[in-house]
């Protein structure tokens, strides 16, 4: 391996690759506006969304057929409209109500209120929640009426009290839910983000009629893989990159949190701090390398542009399972599950934000990934040296 | 003409085979010489073998039997070396859209590790007036332009030995002109050319020998005179024409 080639054919790649406006949108555009935007986005589609059923479910109103005038009257007090309709059930399933309150003879000659909510539709499930307030505190309201006419003390009903006392950290919660995050936008984020610049250096050199000459010059068939995968896995990183800085952003701005404090407050104990970052760095990088390898080492094989994008998407979407099992609760992250490449990473990211990262998972994770990029760096430099791949047509 | 053989094709013969289309023989057995200062001419119709033949030159693919010396290094053996002895263009011309001229032409400097890159890749620029346009992106140029830096490349490193498949494929007349030019300046400049075409006029305007090909074999090879006096006719054309057993055509 002479480094001076690899050098010349690396930077080559690099030039092509920042040259193209597809390869850019895809490593620079993706990560440092499409995800922030998303983010930021989704929090303010999620405040509009639920401004609007709150006003919707005053407006729409509430159909009643009671016979307890208290109950109208706490509806009326909390402020929702009453409308009259003859098929309470018909008119909430059309949404023509809200929701709506219906008694029933119960068992026992203890009358049944019934609330009739559509909760595929959030304007109604809105509406239902402010009716069981309502109903849940008129009727707190008549026991401990009943209570006093009976002389009984209110106390009567809290025999002892309980309380759930979490002794996790904020600061873990935190980790455990954005830590599955972070490991899943990223690792989708790199192999989504190698897919055009793998095919662009491989089979789009061939459809292009640019590799014969390449492969014509005096460099190895070594070099120019080991060059194009490098070129590839900078491509990866960079999006990686971008991505964590862009999330790191929306956390430290709470742009993830919309307008709500208790999450600001939750993301500011997310330790993304210098020591978090650069072991995120670090694991990240060996899987630069692995994805860039494997990702060379398919595209190779394709004829054209297109074929290589049947064949690298798969690929991209294969990386979401491993990355979201790596969130499932209750799942212990053991040294052989280190083995476990890309998996690994995710684990390893989730780990980090928890804070409970033990040096040897991390050590196994970046080892097993270095091996397994070591592999596939073996299996694409085979593939150059295939004529019947290199000049299939 | 120098007495000993830049290029030595000793029966080279190279079989492709798949799953799908069974084996298939490219490359028959193939035998021939060229001499620095020589233009050799492989001429043939499509799938003749011409590119395979020109392929297995160049060490883009491995011969299934026989062997070829180019500069006195083993295509089979020393494939990297046989690479730094050679210039390699094909009608693709292969360059890189989203490069410049100058760009293309030090990476591939670099790649040959030129000793002062830089003023080899300017004094080439220079040499076949590419300077005006060095600094635009290849995509933007018209298809004479980027023919002249196609060429440019393949004689940047004055390599001894130029493989050329087809160079002027697809090329309107001022353009196959300037690339006939070159290949004329480069025999005077001693150098060993062997082009593939299927161009008649081409080969009969530059070749000093012409080896006709067909099913991957070498039907004849010569001098125009030796090609005349065997087969009685006086056109590469009719020769050609005869070679292959096509019929006449009337011309």
């Amino acid at each position: 391996m002479r480094f001076d080639i690899l050098k010349t054919i690396y930077l080559k790649e690099m030039l092509d690759q920042l040259r193209d406006r597809r390869a850019l949108l895809s490593m620079v555009l993706v990560p440092l506006i499409a995800i922030p935007a998303l983010m930021a986005g989704m929090g303010v589609v999620i405040t509009i969304i639920e401004k609007k059923a709150e006003d919707q479910s005053k407006t729409l109103g509430i159909g009643l057929k009671i016979n307890s005038p208290e109950i109208r009257q706490a509806i009326e007090k909390a402020g929702l409209k009453i409308v009259d309709k003859p098929n309470l059930k018909e008119a909430v399933e059309k949404k023509e109500l809200a929701a709506a309150v219906e008694e029933t003879a119960g068992a026992a000659g203890v009358p049944e209120i019934l609330y009739y909510v559509d909760r595929s539709n959030p304007t109604s499930e809105t509406a239902g929640d402010s009716l069981r307030t309502i109903l849940t505190e008129l009727k707190d309201s008549k026991v401990r009426q009943r209570l006093r006419e009976q002389n009984i003390p209110e106390t009567i009903l809290t025999p002892f009290s309980f309380k759930r006392v979490n002794v996790a950290p904020e600061r873990k919660m935190a980790g455990a839910m954005w830590g599955t995050m972070l490991g899943y936008v990223l690792l989708l984020l790199m192999f989504t983000g190698g897919i055009y610049p793998a095919i662009d250096m491989t089979a789009g050199e061939k459809e292009r009629k640019t590799l014969e000459l390449y492969l014509s010059s005096p460099a190895h068939r070594s070099e120019i893989v080991l060059g194009k995968i490098l070129a590839a896995m900078t491509a990866i990183f960079l999006t990686a990159m971008l991505t964590l800085a862009s999330i790191v952003f929306s956390i430290r701005n709470g742009g993830l949190a919309g307008k709500n404090p208790q999450m600001q407050q939750m993301l500011k104990t997310i330790p993304l701090d210098g020591h978090a970052l650069l072991l995120i760095v670090l694991t990240l990088l060996p899987l630069a390398l692995l994805a860039a390898s494997i990702m060379i080492a398919i595209a190779i094989l394709a004829r054209s542009f297109k074929e290589g994008q049947t064949y690298l998407t798969p690929l991209a979407l294969l990386v979401i399972f491993p990355a979201l099992i790596g969130g499932m609760p209750g799942l212990e992250f053991t040294p052989p599950m280190a083995m476990i490449p890309i998996f690994n990473a995710s684990q390893v990211i989730r780990s980090t934000l928890l804070g409970d990262l033990s040096s040897t998972n991390f050590l196994i994770t970046t080892f097993a990934n270095l091996v397994y990029a070591g592999i596939a760096f073996y299996f694409a430099s085979r593939r150059f040296e295939d004529e019947t791949v290199l000049f299939r047509t | 003409m120098s007495s000993k053989a830049a290029i030595q094709v000793n029966a080279v013969r190279k079989t492709f085979s798949d799953k799908k289309h069974g084996s298939r023989t490219a490359v028959d057995g193939v035998s021939f010489e060229v001499f620095p200062g020589e233009i050799f001419g492989l001429l043939g119709p499509n799938g003749a073998g011409k590119t395979t033949t020109l392929r297995v030159l160049a060490t883009l693919l491995k011969p299934t039997s026989g062997t070829a010396i180019l500069n006195g290094f083993d295509i089979v053996n020393q494939p990297s070396e046989v690479r730094g002895s050679i210039g390699f263009l094909s009608g693709d011309m292969g360059l890189y859209g989203r490069l410049t001229p100058r760009e293309v032409l030090r990476f591939f400097a670099d790649l040959n590790r030129l000793p002062d890159a830089s003023k080899r890749v300017e004094d080439i620029l220079k040499r076949f007036a590419i300077m005006d346009f060095a600094g635009s992106k290849i995509d933007k140029l018209s298809t004479g332009m980027k023919q002249k830096v196609a060429i440019a490349r393949a004689m940047l490193c004055d390599p001894p030995i130029l493989i050329l498949d087809e160079p002027t494929s697809g090329l309107d007349v001022p353009a196959a002109r300037a690339i006939e030019s070159a290949i004329l300046d480069a025999r005077k400049r001693g150098k060993c050319i062997v082009f593939s075409t299927h161009v008649m006029e081409e080969a009969e305007y530059l070749c000093d020998r012409i080896a006709v090909i067909n099913d991957g074999k070498i039907r004849i090879i010569g001098t125009m005179d030796h090609l005349r006096e065997a087969t009685g006719k006086h056109r590469l054309r009719e020769i050609f024409v005869d070679l292959l057993g096509l019929g006449d055509t009337g011309n």
